[in-house]
C-alpha cells in the first residue's frame, strides 16, 4: 500500500507548499481588488523579501526572527516607494489595467535582475542547521521548517482576517475593493486604504519569500517562477477575495504535489508518470481549465 | 576582415529575425491592444515545427508556412478561450501557455524521440541548404559563406510581411482594429463583432510570431527549451515600446536599435559574470516603466496615433 503513504505524504507537502503560496495570493489578490492591479512584479517582491533576511541574517549575523521581520520590512519599504514612484503617477493620470500590467512587467525585471546585481545568480541557503525530519506515523513525516512555515503562515493569516474584518480600515479596504468610486464619495480615505494594503502586500510577500527560503534554497528567480502558481490561485479564489485565495492556493499546492506523485509499486507503469519536473504546469492547467469553466472564480470575487 | 563583414551579415539576420517577431506582437498589441506576454510561446511552436518537419524531409518553405500556421492554430486556442474574458486575463494566460509549452519541450515524456528535451536538436537542413554535410546553393557557395544567404531570405520575407501589415493596417480591417484598441464600446456600438476581429489579430499575429521561430531555429543553428525564456517576449515587447503601439516602420527601427543594444556587452569588459546581462534586462524593464508612464505612443511614435490616453 505504498501508493496509500505516498499520497498522503504529498498532500502534507502539497499543504505546507500550499500555505507558502497562499501568502503570496493574499497580496496579490488585495492588490489586484483594491488597486485594480494584476502585479506580475508580486513575484519578485517573494524574492526581495527572501534576499533582504539572507543579508541580515547571514551577512549581519542577526538572529533569524528578527532578520525575517527585517525582510519584511524592507520590502514593505519598497511596495510604498514603488508605489510613490511608479503606481500613484499611473493612477492619476488613469492608465488603463494593461498599462498598469506591463509597468509591472517592468518592475518585476528590474527588481529581480536588481537582485541578480547584488547577490549573484547562484543559489543561496539561511545560514541556518539542516532542518530534522518530525515523524507523524505510518510512515508520513514532515521536516521542521516546513511545520514552521505552515505555523508562520497560519499566523498571518489570522491576522490579515481580524484586521479586514475587525477595523475599521480593513471594513474601508473592503469597500474599496467592492467599488472604488462608492467608496470615494462616501468619504473612505482612498490614500490611506492604499498605503495599507501595500503595506499588507509586502509584509506577506517577504514573509512568503522567507518561507520558501527556509524549506529550499533560493535562487534570485524564485518568486517570479511562483508568480503563475500564485495568480492561478487569486483567479481560482475569486479576485479580491483574500479567503478565496487561500483556498485556491492549498488547492493548486496539493494538486501540484498529488500529480506528481510515482509509487514505485507501480512496476513498468512508472514510465507513464508526470515527472515532478511538471508541477508548475499542474498550477498552470488548473487555471487554464478554471478560465475556461468558471472565469469568476470557485468563489465570489469583488468584481464580475 | 571577411569575418567581421559575415559576422555583420548575421547580426543582420538577428535583427530582421527580432523584427518579424514584433511585428507579430505589434499587431496583437499595437494595432488591436491584445496583451500577449506569451509571444515566445508562438516562435517556439514555429520553431520547432519548421525543425523537425525538415528533418522528416520536408522542403524549407513548406515546413516554415506549416510552423507558422502550427502557431496560428495555437493562437486560435488561446484566443477562443480567453478573448472573450477580462483583457487582463489574455496577459496571465498567453505567459502560462507560453511556460507550459516551454516544459513540454523540456521534459516531453514518455515521448522523448520528439523534441529530445535539454539535449535540443542539431545539424537539420536550412533554406537552399538541403543536406547540412554538402555546400549550400547546390554547391558553388562555400559553407562559410551561408549567413549571407539565410540573411537574403530572412530580409524578403520580412519585406513580404512588412508590406501586407501596411496594407492591412491601412484597410477597413485596419481602422476597425485601431478603434477596439480606442475604445471597445464604440466599436461594438458600431455594430462591429469585436470578439472576431480581435480574433483575427491574435491568430494571425501568432502566426507571424510562428514563422519568425523557423528563422530563429536556421540562425541558431540548433534548438533547446532553453532559447525560448520568457525574456524573448520582453525583448519584443521592448522593440514594440521603443517603435510606438501600431507603427511597423517603427518596429524595424526599434528591432535595429535593440539588436545594436544588445551587442553592445561584446565590446565591453565583463565586469562579472552574468552582471551585463542583468543590466541590460533592467533597462528593458526600465523602457517598458518609462514608455507606460511617459510615453503611451512609444519613443518614436506619434502622439496623434493614441486617440485616449492609455
Amino acid at each position: 500500500m505504498d501508493w496509500v503513504t505516498a499520497l498522503l505524504q504529498a498532500g502534507i507537502d502539497g499543504v505546507s507548499f500550499g500555505a507558502v503560496l497562499a501568502l503570496g495570493a493574499i497580496g496579490l489578490t488585495l492588490g489586484y481588488g483594491i488597486l485594480r492591479l494584476a502585479n506580475f512584479a508580486h513575484g519578485d517582491l517573494l524574492t526581495v523579501g527572501a534576499y533582504l533576511t539572507l543579508a541580515f541574517q547571514a551577512g549581519l549575523q542577526w538572529p533569524l526572527p528578527l532578520a525575517m521581520a527585517g525582510g519584511a520590512l524592507g520590502t514593505m519599504l519598497l511596495t510604498l516607494t514603488c508605489d510613490a514612484l511608479l503606481w500613484a503617477p499611473l493612477r492619476s493620470r488613469r492608465a488603463s489595467p494593461t498599462s498598469l500590467m506591463i509597468a509591472s512587467i517592468g518592475l518585476a525585471l528590474v527588481l529581480r535582475n536588481g537582485v541578480i546585481l547584488i547577490w549573484g545568480v547562484s543559489p543561496q541557503r539561511y545560514n541556518l542547521p539542516v532542518s530534522p525530519a518530525i515523524a507523524l506515523g505510518a510512515g508520513l513525516q514532515i521536516t521542521a521548517s516546513r511545520l514552521w512555515a505552515l505555523g508562520i503562515a497560519l499566523g498571518a493569516v489570522v491576522l490579515v482576517s481580524l484586521l479586514l474584518q475587525q477595523t475599521k480600515i480593513g471594513r474601508a479596504m473592503r469597500a474599496v475593493a467592492d467599488s472604488p468610486e462608492l467608496a470615494r464619495v462616501t468619504g473612505v480615505p482612498v490614500g490611506l486604504v492604499t498605503a495599507i494594503t501595500w503595506l499588507v502586500t509586502g509584509g506577506l510577500a517577504a514573509l512568503s519569500g522567507e518561507m520558501l527560503g527556509l524549506i529550499t534554497t533560493m535562487r534570485p528567480n524564485m518568486g517570479w517562477l511562483l508568480i503563475l502558481p500564485i495568480f492561478a490561485a487569486t483567479i481560482l479564489g475569486g479576485i479580491g477575495n483574500p479567503y478565496g485565495a487561500i483556498a485556491g492556493a492549498l488547492l493548486v499546492g496539493v494538486a501540484q504535489e498529488v500529480a506528481t506523485v510515482c509509487p514505485a509499486s507501480l512496476g513498468s507503469l512508472t514510465q507513464y508518470c508526470l515527472s515532478t519536473d511538471y508541477k508548475l504546469g499542474v498550477g498552470l492547467l488548473i487555471m487554464v481549465l478554471v478560465l475556461l469553466l468558471r472565469p469568476q472564480g470557485l468563489f465570489r470575487g469583488t468584481r464580475a | 576582415m571577411l569575418g567581421i563583414l559575415i559576422y555583420s551579415a548575421t547580426l543582420v539576420t538577428q535583427a530582421a529575425t527580432l523584427a518579424l517577431f514584433s511585428l507579430g506582437l505589434n499587431l496583437q498589441w499595437g494595432m488591436a491592444g491584445l496583451v500577449n506576454f506569451g509571444h515566445v510561446a508562438f516562435m517556439a511552436l514555429g520553431a520547432y515545427t519548421t525543425v523537425l518537419l525538415t528533418l522528416g524531409g520536408v522542403a524549407w518553405y513548406l515546413a516554415a508556412l506549416l510552423g507558422a500556421g502550427a502557431a496560428a492554430l495555437l493562437g486560435l486556442l488561446i484566443g477562443l478561450s480567453t478573448l472573450r474574458l477580462r483583457e487582463d486575463y489574455l496577459g496571465i494566460v498567453t505567459i502560462g501557455v507560453a511556460e507550459l509549452l516551454r516544459l513540454l519541450l523540456k521534459n516531453e515524456r514518455p515521448l522523448g524521440w520528439l523534441t529530445r528535451g535539454d539535449f535540443g536538436i542539431q545539424s537539420f537542413p536550412k533554406p537552399l541548404w538541403p543536406n547540412p554535410q554538402g555546400n549550400p546553393l547546390f554547391g558553388w557557395l562555400p559553407p562559410n559563406q551561408y549567413p549571407w544567404v539565410l540573411m537574403v531570405v530572412v530580409l524578403v520575407v520580412l519585406a513580404g510581411t512588412l508590406v501586407l501589415l501596411q496594407r492591412l493596417s491601412r484597410s477597413p480591417w485596419g481602422r476597425v482594429l485601431r478603434a477596439i484598441r480606442e475604445d471597445e464600446a464604440v466599436a461594438t456600438a458600431l455594430g462591429k463583432n469585436v470578439f472576431a476581429f480581435k480574433l483575427q489579430a491574435f491568430v494571425l499575429g501568432g502566426a507571424i510570431g510562428g514563422l519568425s521561430g523557423a528563422f530563429y531555429a536556421w540562425y541558431l543553428q540548433a534548438v533547446y527549451p532553453s532559447n525560448f525564456l520568457p525574456e524573448v517576449t520582453f525583448q519584443a515587447w521592448m522593440i514594440v515600446a521603443i517603435g510606438g503601439a501600431g507603427n511597423h516602420w517603427g518596429v524595424l527601427a526599434g528591432a535595429a536599435l535593440f539588436q545594436l543594444y544588445n551587442s553592445l556587452p561584446r565590446f565591453l569588459p565583463d565586469i562579472a559574470p552574468g552582471q551585463t546581462e542583468a543590466i541590460q534586462v533592467m533597462l528593458i524593464g526600465l523602457t517598458l516603466i518609462f514608455v507606460m508612464v511617459w510615453r503611451p505612443q512609444g519613443l518614436l511614435g506619434k502622439k496623434a496615433e493614441l486617440l485616449l490616453h492609455r
